[in-house]
């Protein structure tokens, strides 16, 4: 590349995307401060991997050679999932390594929690206090009082390790306020609980949800998808309210909420009834033999047409015009959208992940019935099709993986809901509180209960309760509404300041991305020597892969618990393993191709991604269940007569297909499951069927004339993360309210305009916020943006000031909280200089306080959307109140829990084997104790 | 060669990508935007579409920016960016009265204004601009625009692109495919008083006049803001510049306007010098770094009428003080002969700034044929009404004034009201009625402040006139400098 450095004159056309490789360990370039005088700047280019959402999307850092502050964060061109580019979220991670209000020292409570005082601490007062209560309980056979809870992974498996290797059933997650539903919906179908749609190749793509905007995964989807749209692709988008992703798409469907499954199977009578569907694959890929004898009778001998005759009768009354009147979505659309997706045939690309699946009661059915079109279009796994998350995700294997844990936490995994995915993370206050155990330790990490679930006054109410939970340390990069309740608050670093590797199933290929602690490669690089991670990142901020080695090995100081060998450096027996070691190790030997190529460029395979930062092993990733089993797993298996199935001792390994023995799906059958047998044995056989299922919030449930209205609270921003974007000062210029969205017709009936103040009454309490009046939503919903709305207790600790209003705190009557802002987001002074030109005041109302726990009885997904009343602001509203009465809040817990079908299902198990778990413990621990419930 | 952009609006899906990145490469401050995404709505439910547009500067062909900057602090290049320089920028922000893109900003930390210049420094090294790169779409295409075979080129040749307010005769380098035509129009849409999850910018909160059309079923939900950057200060400048070219203009007809005595004598250059120095320091303290106003004159740009009105405010000046200084050397005979000269500078004082603001391509209230005249008949008021304490009973004094106060209601209702030639202008137009100040309509309360009790205080009180005249002009002024720059340019 030749290079001009006349002033005011430049001859290369076309220009570069990215620095030369060759250039990446001192690439020049003029900063862009003191332009137009040509001053240079060194840096070297370290890859990372953005932690905004959950893409792992790839990011370079441009670490100054001289200061080693990090300059900017552009895309990583190595990285097969983003292709070098992102969305505003990865370049805003710069906000987060600079932003002044961050924690840079750990810190410990003073006074009573909640009471806003921390004082500093040194980490090796952390690290003690932390082990010698884990040690207790671990000794004192208390191993499911420990409990690392977590927003956002960031890892494939790391915490996993370290959890079994405690031996503790202590792993909670966000996944039942997020996907729980879908991921039921997806694994009844086929063991894998992610849909992984090939939207580059597909013809049609429908999606309940907004990829163009946000979601697993918006950036490498948003790529894909308006790539095959160029392709003359077409776009279908289910959503209630207009999103951007329905604005760009060539049909938008904006159904009654709680009606979507209606919808998909109206359009799955379609491509029955008019022959659209893929015969071949359905007869030999579903369980049709076992569906047609569950729901037709008769064992005998049966043929693939009386199938399609039964599903025929069966959906019967699902015709277009059934369901217009149902969904309130045109007859004609339906249909041209199901000709549509018979057309794309087994090019059809579908996704659901929260949208209608989370929003309602039932909403596991969504992803069933939309699965569903895949199957009968033959879809599953081809190319341009959907396929399963397990073969485009890649998760190497550490070295040394401990024993699964002995024990089950019923915290995590209560009986009631057997079959749920997973951890029934938001009951946990309402668990402690009916006494069901207590905590000895409990880690929040990249984790806001508080504000992000439901009921979060439930939350802050057993966060103070020290009988409860006795220990609480907040592992978190900034502050939140949860780490101001927390014992310690534990500064751990943002996605340019730790050690993490991910894979996620963005397309059909199989990559992993490696996230580092760019400034200590740098040093490194330059050949400072750096122990801890810490050291090279700002104040002392840890990393946590680091922070787990440290722990472990102050549990287990001897190694006498067992643990300690765990973190024991695979090269260097005996000695603590550093955070290096455990991902060289996993380079050198779990990730196929990798060391080769990393030879071929004469580095080690280490080394290969600390400079590239990703690595692609396997593209074209089709027809996963097509894969020949190998002679040792086809060993001692016997095929069925009937159908081909090849079983060891009963249990289904495999399908004879074509003359060949085939790996299928990790279903019980092996096969596309359009039976669930797994639902009928665990209670729920009236649902072993895709269906529809009424949602809690179905419209025969609302009185217009009471103003009742159903309200979507789960829309995202383009621009936002839930609940860590608050200190990107870039993100929140662009995204600072979050007003309710109403239908015109609505709002004049109502005689509300844009911007005036709206009481939004729930089943336990209220909120006032502005209304937003747009044609982009459906009459009769609302809408509200969960993206907003931060509040913080105090000055100085709690949220920062960039995104969060100040509240004041009053218990108006016994168990009657009312939240009032007193203060709004405002210019401040500090290191920045942005901080004193903030412009934005508002930053919008948290109305996820207001909404009581809705548990699905059977995936445990909370329900998110509200039956709420409507009315103008009262007198003495004030913007931004938020009001509850949490003595409701157990009464809705314990409505909901009593639609549950509880555990023990056949042979006294908790939970089938077959479906995936966080954390699996041993089969043993899947036994209830006899004589228990049973 | 020209670089420039085309922005595929089939493949943008609003994402803010560009936007952020642009911030992270250039380190733009809060508030400001040097590229940024507009959203309308369109429609109604069902059938109803969300609309994106990138906006940014375009690196036009025929800059007005660079034809304005009056120390060649804006430049462009060869290879057809439009760069600024921030050391050498004063801050006077005529640039951003002069781009009908809205495309500049002043970075107020450090007193300059600040564009998107194409990531001049990136593309020296060889690279594509940040907003290009980091796309997730790639829908921001970077190139030469005039090498037939490049990229850019073929795209712009084969599709249907549309730029930004052709009007303007700019010659705009960013092409626009596959979006809404509506955003490439501003006002063309309604904007509500807050967006769909933003705040809208507080920096033009007047309502939008009630009587403006607007595209019935689209309006504008997420915007950028962008500051009134000229106030008060220059409104003022108007009127102290009127008032030191008015005393010129009038002087050598003083004695035929019955002013005799020392007021004859010195009145008018201590006038005009007082006034002028007044000017002097009002455009001086109006600028974001005011000690380096004197570059005006040490790297003048004189295509630009800021630095020839400069040299015309210092000539005039040079002339008054030597008229003066003749008159103490006791050369009286000399001096009035100079007056004469000295009245046309006055003229020229008075109308420069109708030049001025000719070049300013984004405000078209201001780019009107009527103003050159009526600056002209502003001054006249204002020099007559400076007279009349000195000679109250002058019919002629009084005769100029009146005529002067009633050419200016004419030509200010003919600015108001007339058919204005675009968009732009109309809406100018409505915002110098609809403006208030308080419960004041500045434009009419201006004018019967100004022309109307004035005129009756010429004779009642006409040692008044002057500071009615001078105030009710300033409430005029300020509305029309407020006024030109409140239509959206984006």
């Amino acid at each position: 590349m030749s290079r001009s450095h006349d002033p005011g004159f430049f001859q290369v056309t076309p220009l570069e995307s990215f620095p030369p490789e060759e250039q990446w360990d001192d690439w020049v370039e003029y900063d862009a401060a003191a332009w137009p005088r040509r001053v240079e700047r060194r840096s070297m280019l370290v890859p990372t991997t953005c932690f905004n959402c959950e893409a792992a999307c790839g990011l370079v850092a441009y670490v100054d050679r001289e200061s080693f502050k990090i300059r900017k964060l552009e895309g990583n061109p190595h990285h097969p999932g983003s292709r070098g580019r992102n969305c505003a979220k990865g370049p805003a991670t710069l906000n987060q390594v600079d932003d002044p209000e961050r924690i840079l020292y750990p810190l410990r409570r003073v006074g009573p929690r909640g009471s806003g005082r921390f004082e500093r601490v040194t980490w090796d007062e952390v690290l003690d206090t932390l082990a010698a209560t884990i040690r207790k309980a671990l000794q004192d056979g208390r191993r499911d009082e420990v409990m690392y809870h977590v927003g956002r992974p960031g890892h494939d498996g790391y915490m996993d390790r370290v959890l079994q290797a405690w031996g503790v059933d202590g792993h909670n997650s966000h996944t039942n306020v997020c996907s729980a539903a879908a991921r039921l919906g997806y694994a009844l179908w086929a063991g894998a609980d992610r849909p992984s749609p090939d939207h580059e190749n597909s013809q049609f793509m429908l999606l309940l949800s907004s990829h163009l905007e946000t979601g697993h995964y918006f950036n490498p989807h948003a790529q894909r998808i308006m790539d095959a749209k160029m392709k003359g692709a077409k776009l279908c988008v289910i959503d209630v309210r207009l999103s951007n992703t329905a604005s760009m798409a060539d049909y938008w469907l904006a159904p009654w909420p709680g009606t979507e499954a209606m919808l998909l199977l109206a359009m799955a009578r379609v491509i029955l009834e008019e022959k659209l569907y893929d015969a071949a694959f359905l007869e030999q890929w579903t369980n049709w033999r076992a569906t047609l004898a569950a729901h037709a009778g008769g064992t005998g001998a049966q043929r693939f047409e009386d199938f399609i005759a039964f599903l025929k009768d069966h959906y019967a009354a699902f015709t277009p015009e059934a369901a217009a009147r149902e969904c309130g979505v045109d007859a004609g659309v339906i249909v041209e959208v199901a000709r549509e997706i018979g057309q794309a045939g087994n090019a059809f690309a579908s996704h659901v992940w929260r949208n209608a699946a989370s929003g309602n009661l039932g909403g596991w059915q969504v992803a069933r019935c939309l699965q569903l079109l895949v199957v009968l279009v033959g879809g599953v796994g081809a190319r341009g099709g959907t396929n399963l998350n397990t073969q485009d995700k890649f998760v190497p294997a550490p070295f040394a993986r401990p024993e699964p844990q002995t024990v089950w936490s019923e915290l995590l995994y209560p009986r009631e809901y057997p079959l749920s995915h997973h951890e029934l993370s938001y009951l946990l206050p309402h668990f402690l509180l009916e006494g069901r155990g207590k905590l000895a330790a409990y880690f929040t990490r990249v984790y806001n209960p508080v504000w992000t679930n439901p009921d979060g006054l439930l939350w802050e109410r057993v966060l103070r309760d020290e009988e409860r939970i006795e220990l609480h340390a907040a592992l978190t990069p900034v502050w939140s509404e949860t780490a101001q309740y927390a014992d310690f608050v534990l500064p751990m670093g943002v996605g340019a300041e730790r050690h993490d590797l991910m894979s996620q199933e963005t397309h059909a290929a199989r990559w992993i991305s490696f996230r580092q602690p760019v400034v200590r490669v740098a040093r490194e690089r330059l050949g400072h020597k750096v122990e801890w991670t810490w050291q090279a990142n700002p104040g002392e901020v840890w990393e946590e892969d680091e922070f787990w080695i440290a722990l472990s090995w102050r549990i287990d100081p001897d190694g006498t618990l067992g643990i300690r060998k765990h973190f024991e450096s695979p090269y260097r027996p005996g000695e603590r393993l550093t955070v290096e070691e455990y991902y060289r190790w996993i380079f050198e030997n779990s990730v196929p191709g990798l060391p080769e190529a990393a030879a071929a460029k004469g580095l080690t395979p280490l080394e290969y991604m600390r400079r590239h930062g990703a690595f692609q092993v396997e593209k074209d990733t089709y027809l996963g269940h097509l894969r020949e089993l190998a002679p040792e797993e086809r060993e001692g298996t016997t095929a069925d007569p009937a159908d081909g199935t090849l079983r060891r001792d009963g249990q289904a390994m495999g399908v004879m297909a074509g003359g060949t023995a085939r790996a299928g799906f990790k279903t019980p059958s092996r096969r596309l499951e359009v039976h669930s047998a797994t639902l009928a044995d665990w209670g729920w056989p009236e649902h072993a069927l895709p269906g529809y299922i009424e949602s809690h919030i179905h419209r025969r449930r609302m009185d217009p004339d009471k103003s009742e209205f159903v309200l979507v609270p789960t829309f995202r921003l383009p621009t936002l993360i839930h609940t860590r974007s608050g200190n990107s000062k870039w993100l929140y210029e662009l995204s600072n309210t979050n007003p309710v969205w109403i239908h015109p017709e609505d709002a004049g009936r109502l005689g509300i305009r844009t911007g005036d103040l709206l009481r939004v009454s729930t089943r336990i309490g209220h909120f006032i916020n502005k209304a937003w009046v747009t044609e982009g939503m459906r009459p009769g919903v609302l809408a509200c943006s969960h993206h907003l709305g931060r509040w913080r207790l105090f000055d100085d600790t709690g949220t920062g000031r960039w995104a969060s209003v100040k509240v004041a705190r009053e218990e108006i009557r016994p168990g009657v909280i009312r939240f009032r802002r007193v203060e709004g987001i405002r210019p401040f002074a500090s290191a920045d200089p942005d901080s004193r030109r903030i412009w934005w005041t508002d930053g919008g109302v948290h109305q996820n306080l207001t909404f009581p726990v809705q548990p699905d009885p059977v995936s445990g997904m909370h329900c998110w959307h509200q039956k709420v009343r409507l009315e103008r602001a009262r007198p003495g509203d004030l913007y931004g109140d938020v009001e509850v009465d949490t003595n409701l809040s157990m009464e809705v817990y314990r409505e909901w829990l009593a639609l549950a079908r509880p555990a023990p299902g056949p042979d006294g198990l908790r939970r089938p084997l077959w479906l995936a778990r966080a954390v699996r413990p041993a089969d043993s621990a899947y036994r209830l104790p006899p004589g228990n419930g049973g | 060669m020209q670089l420039g952009f085309l922005i595929d609006h089939r493949r943008c899906i609003g994402c803010h990508a560009c936007t952020v990145a642009c911030k992270a490469e250039n380190d733009v401050p809060l508030g400001s935007f040097r590229t940024w995404v507009k959203y309308s709505e369109a429609g109604r439910f069902p059938d109803v579409r969300r609309h994106f547009a990138v906006l940014r500067c375009n690196h036009c062909t025929t800059a007005p920016c660079v034809t304005i900057c009056p120390v060649n602090a804006l430049d462009k290049r060869r290879d057809g960016i439009v760069d600024i320089d921030r050391d050498a920028c004063i801050g006077c922000k005529a640039c951003m009265q002069a781009c009908p893109y809205d495309a500049l900003y002043l970075n107020e930390d450090l007193g300059a204004v600040e564009k998107c210049h194409y990531c001049a420094h990136r593309v020296e090294r060889g690279l594509e601009p940040a907003c290009v790169v980091v796309c997730p779409e790639t829908a921001i295409i970077s190139g030469d625009l005039h090498d037939p075979g490049s990229r850019i080129a073929r795209m712009v040749r084969e599709l249907s692109t549309e730029v930004r307010r052709p009007e303007q005769r700019t010659g705009p380098n960013v092409h626009y495919t596959g979006h809404a035509p509506v955003l490439l129009h501003p006002g063309a849409a309604g904007r509500p008083d807050t967006f769909l999850w933003s705040e809208r910018p507080p920096d033009k909160p007047e309502p939008w006049p009630a009587r403006l059309p607007v595209a019935p079923d689209t309006r504008i939900v997420l915007d950028a803001g962008h500051k009134v950057q000229w106030g008060w200060g220059v409104g003022l400048y108007l009127v102290t510049k009127g008032i030191a070219a008015g005393a010129a203009m009038l002087a050598p007809f003083l004695p035929r306007l019955g002013v005799e005595g020392p007021a004859a004598l010195w009145l008018p250059e201590v006038t005009a010098l007082l006034f002028t120095l007044a000017t002097t320091l009002l455009l001086a303290g109006d600028l974001a770094r005011p000690w380096r106003f004197y570059r005006v004159l040490t790297r003048p740009n004189w295509r630009s009428w800021l630095t020839k009105g400069a040299v015309v405010l210092a000539l005039f000046a040079g002339t008054e003080a030597l008229i003066l200084a003749l008159r103490l050397a006791g050369q009286g005979p000399l001096a009035d002969l100079l007056r004469l000269p000295a009245a046309l500078m006055g003229v020229a004082v008075a109308g420069y700034t109708a030049f001025l603001f000719a070049q300013c391509e984004g405000r078209d209230l201001w780019q009107s044929s009527l103003l050159l005249p009526h600056l002209l008949a502003q001054a006249v008021l204002c020099g007559a009404a400076a007279y009349l304490p000195f000679a109250p009973a002058s019919r002629g004094l009084q005769a100029v004034f009146v005529v002067a106060a009633a050419a200016h209601v004419a030509l200010s209702l003919a600015e108001r009201f007339r058919r204005h030639a675009t968009d732009n202008a109309r809406q100018g137009a409505a915002f110098l009625g609809s403006l208030r100040l308080g419960p004041a309509s500045p434009f009419r309360d201006g004018l019967l402040l100004g022309a109307g009790v004035a005129t009756a205080l010429v004779f009642v009180a006409p040692a008044l006139v002057l500071a009615a005249a001078s105030t009710g002009l300033l409430l005029y002024e300020w509305a029309l400098v407020r006024a030109g720059q409140l239509p959206p340019l984006s």
